[in-house]
């Protein structure tokens, strides 16, 4: 019988590990190539892994949630062709890979102390893997007290598994258990009448990550807030301006391109703000490029793609990459490469961006700037009440680096850079 | 209704048929003069006469090559081969011109041949009185092939095959033509007369072919037979103290799907049983069948109960024979897997 292991790839610079999320094969499946088999999480990125040749899966290392170093046995196929002429139990062929379970005791403790780690395939019989499928049971994470650590129907039902009522059918109230995949997550909802039920939801995958990083941020870095008040109404007749020059259907500019191309001017004047800190080594590094960081919501949770060299980009140009960039991470079809490397961050929550926030800087950087809802309000212009177009921009310093002074005389500019959008486009002129 | 054997039922058969349709016509050999060696049409020729219970001479392709010719031209024609070990001279016959001639024909010709062949062991007969075939016929499409496992099928099923346009291969099990047989050649012989499967109506009636019978209701385990193996496998789940449900196909072609799947998906575990060789044989299509339609209901792996994979022995007859033990650890093999 010829296998073939599957090691966990390289899956861009500096990867060391990945999390599994969400395995979409199991042992037992036939696996074309190229076919997606696994989605994993870098530190930064979703990736979606691809079976390298065509086989059928006698083992998978590693559950939701596990952390699996790159280059260490991730799956085991069975080839093709051997798999067409073994007849023999493929429990008994010695498998190469000895799940290393990372993961908890799996349910059903009491079966699993008689049993052995199960190596290769689940074993059980076809009437328990329908019962376990219409359960929401992954049979993998169950031990089996049968012979050679196959798994009866006791040990599924110890699992919370249903008994097949008489007719061969689910019977609605004995049906307890009902995984439900939301998201990357997996949630279990334990029965009980509907006013007492819980649900419990794994923290796994992007919502782990975005924890930690959030957790990792708001500990080490001491969060300078700034809130400014800006009069956008000649970006606004600017903007609206420019939209009107476009074809009917074409996509339309928003205020995230003009702000992010007012601050590319604003961080040649504080260059302090574009900067990545390298604790290690304990430097800063300041980055000429400015590669600005777009945070998305996205189905799966926050994700933060960047725009490469804002800096280089004309504002048509800075549109339609924040929409790319945006839409893919979205669609959860972002690269590594394109969920990395960031040196400041904008965030905008568009309508619901309210009248201030406290955005969280996105480490390594230093300065995230949050854009609150545009609205117009009342208010004194050229000795009269009028009516302006304001929006306020909600930022975060990194205290430790950038001092208040230059926070506050850097978001002023920019400021300033907005209210007469005119000089966003005018090269700054060296003072004589 | 009155006590028959299975030899007095299929007598009864023939002999109600020769007398309701005059095209109904008798051949093979020794069975008009002699009656048959194990008596099947005993007394027919005389009742009837030579015209339509025919001496053949020792040939069988002849046999069966006659009774398509009869059936062509509108005869009723139900051919006796001797014993099931001596059909493969009228293979060619049966598979290449009786099976096909309704398709070859465009269904403008057909011939409505049955032919009746004792088979099976139990009976020391040796490689040549001995075999069991039916998984040859199986194979050819466009045969009908029975096997009835008591004198009350015998009679209905053979009544429905000379009645059908489409050739029917009838086996008769020859262990069972005296009396049910539950495996043990040490036990002695029980009479038809004592089993309520030999009281037979002695009139005209029939029995479907394709629709198998449930010999005993059960939830813990089903096992599929036909023939001789109805009663050993009844004896074997009975020694086990297992609430078995038996099944008897009593026509393999067409086969009853739905009573077979219906059941396998209620208990989750079958058993197939069979005298013939294992190999090919007419289980690993039953196999294959449960497979495919019932995988998801099964508890444990199916298991076959069937003749070793060589010619039947002399010697070894009760070595050979599937017999009670055979069923029995079958029996136990699916029922241990949880």
């Amino acid at each position: 019988m010829s296998q073939f292991v599957f090691k966990m790839p390289d899956l861009g610079e500096g990867t060391v590990e990945a999390e599994i999320v969400a395995w979409h094969t199991k042992p037992g499946d036939a696996v074309d190539e190229d076919q997606v088999i696994v989605e994993v999480m870098t530190d930064k990125a979703a990736v979606e892994v691809p079976a390298p040749v065509s086989g059928r899966v006698v083992s998978i290392t590693g559950e939701p949630g596990d952390k699996v170093a790159v280059g260490s046995p991730l799956i085991v196929f069975e080839l093709a062709a051997a798999a067409v002429e073994s007849s023999a139990p493929a429990a008994t062929v010695p498998s190469p890979v000895q799940a290393p379970s990372q993961a908890p005791a799996p349910a059903g403790a009491s079966a699993a102390a008689a049993t052995a780690p199960r190596t290769g395939r689940v074993m059980t019989s076809p009437a328990n893997r329908r019962r376990a499928r219409e359960a929401g049971i992954d049979l993998a994470s169950i031990a089996g007290s049968g012979p050679g650590g196959r798994i009866l129907r006791g040990d599924l039902v110890a699992a919370g598994g249903e008994l097949r009522a008489a007719a061969g059918h689910v019977s609605a109230e004995t049906s307890v258990v009902r995984s439900l995949v939301a998201g990357p997550g997996v949630s279990r909802t334990v029965g009980g009448t509907a006013s007492g039920e819980v649900t419990e939801i794994k923290v796994i995958g992007l919502r782990r990550l975005i924890a930690e990083r959030m957790s990792e941020a708001k500990r080490t870095i001491p969060h300078f807030a700034y809130v400014e008040e800006v009069d956008i109404s000649e970006l606004e007749s600017l903007r609206a301006h420019l939209n009107g020059t476009l074809p009917k259907g074409a996509p339309t500019l928003s205020y995230l391109p003009f702000v992010v191309l007012a601050l590319t001017r604003a961080l040649e004047s504080f260059p302090q703000c574009n900067v990545r800190y390298d604790a290690a080594r304990e430097v800063l590094v300041r980055h000429r490029a400015v590669h600005v960081g777009v945070a998305t919501q996205t189905p799966d949770g926050l994700k933060v793609p960047v725009v490469r060299n804002a800096q280089a980009l004309s504002l048509w140009e800075l549109g339609a990459e924040i929409r790319r960039v945006a839409e893919r991470a979205r669609s959860n079809k972002s690269t590594r490469d394109e969920l990395v490397g960031s040196t400041i961050t904008v965030t905008s929550l568009g309508k619901l961006g309210g009248i201030a926030s406290t955005p969280v800087i996105n480490a390594p950087e230093v300065a995230i700037i949050g854009l609150n809802k545009a609205v117009e309000r009342p208010v004194v212009h050229q000795g009269a009440i009028a009516v302006r177009r304001i929006m306020n921009l909600s930022s975060s310093f990194d205290h430790r680096f950038v001092d208040g002074y230059d926070a506050a005389a850097m978001i002023q500019l920019l400021k300033d850079l907005l209210e007469h959008p005119a000089m966003i486009f005018i090269p700054k002129v060296n003072s004589p | 209704m009155a006590n028959m054997n299975m030899i007095q039922a299929l007598n009864s058969a023939m002999d109600i048929m020769l007398g309701r349709d005059p095209s109904v016509v008798l051949l093979g050999e020794d069975i008009g003069y002699f009656g048959g060696v194990f008596r099947a049409t005993e007394g027919l020729q005389r009742k009837y006469g030579e015209h339509r219970v025919l001496d053949t001479p020792i040939a069988e392709g002849g046999i069966v090559a006659a009774a398509i010719g009869m059936g062509v031209n509108g005869l009723r024609p139900v051919a006796e081969i001797q014993f099931a070990d001596y059909i493969y001279p009228g293979i060619d016959q049966i598979a290449s011109e009786l099976a096909r001639l309704r398709y070859r024909s465009a269904g403008e010709f057909f011939a409505p041949v049955t032919i009746r062949t004792p088979c099976g062991g139990g009976i020391r007969g040796g490689q040549t009185h001995s075999q069991s075939p039916e998984a040859i016929f199986t194979h050819v499409s466009g045969l009908k092939v029975v096997m009835p496992s008591n004198p009350h099928d015998a009679k209905g099923l053979l009544i429905t095959s000379i009645e059908d346009d489409d050739p029917v291969i009838f086996f008769e099990p020859k262990r069972l033509y005296n009396g049910p047989f539950d495996g043990d050649p040490n036990k002695p012989a029980v009479p038809w007369s004592a089993h309520p499967k030999g009281q037979v109506n002695e009139g005209y009636y029939t029995v479907p072919l394709g629709k198998a019978d449930v010999v005993r209701r059960g939830a813990q385990v089903t096992v599929v037979t036909y023939g001789t193996m109805v009663f050993v496998a009844l004896a074997a789940a009975a020694a086990l103290g297992l609430d078995a449900e038996i099944i008897d196909l009593r026509s393999l072609v067409p086969l009853d799907v739905d009573t077979i799947c219906t059941s396998v998906k209620k208990t989750g575990r079958c058993v197939v049983a069979h005298e013939a060789t294992r190999f090919g044989g007419f289980g690993a299509e039953i196999l294959a069948l449960l497979q495919e339609q019932c995988f998801w209901d099964l508890e444990a792996p199916i298991q076959r109960v069937a003749g070793w994979d060589t010619p039947y022995p002399h010697a070894f007859e009760w070595e050979y024979f599937p017999g009670q033990e055979r069923v029995k650890k079958a029996l136990s093999l699916v029922m241990e897997a949880a």
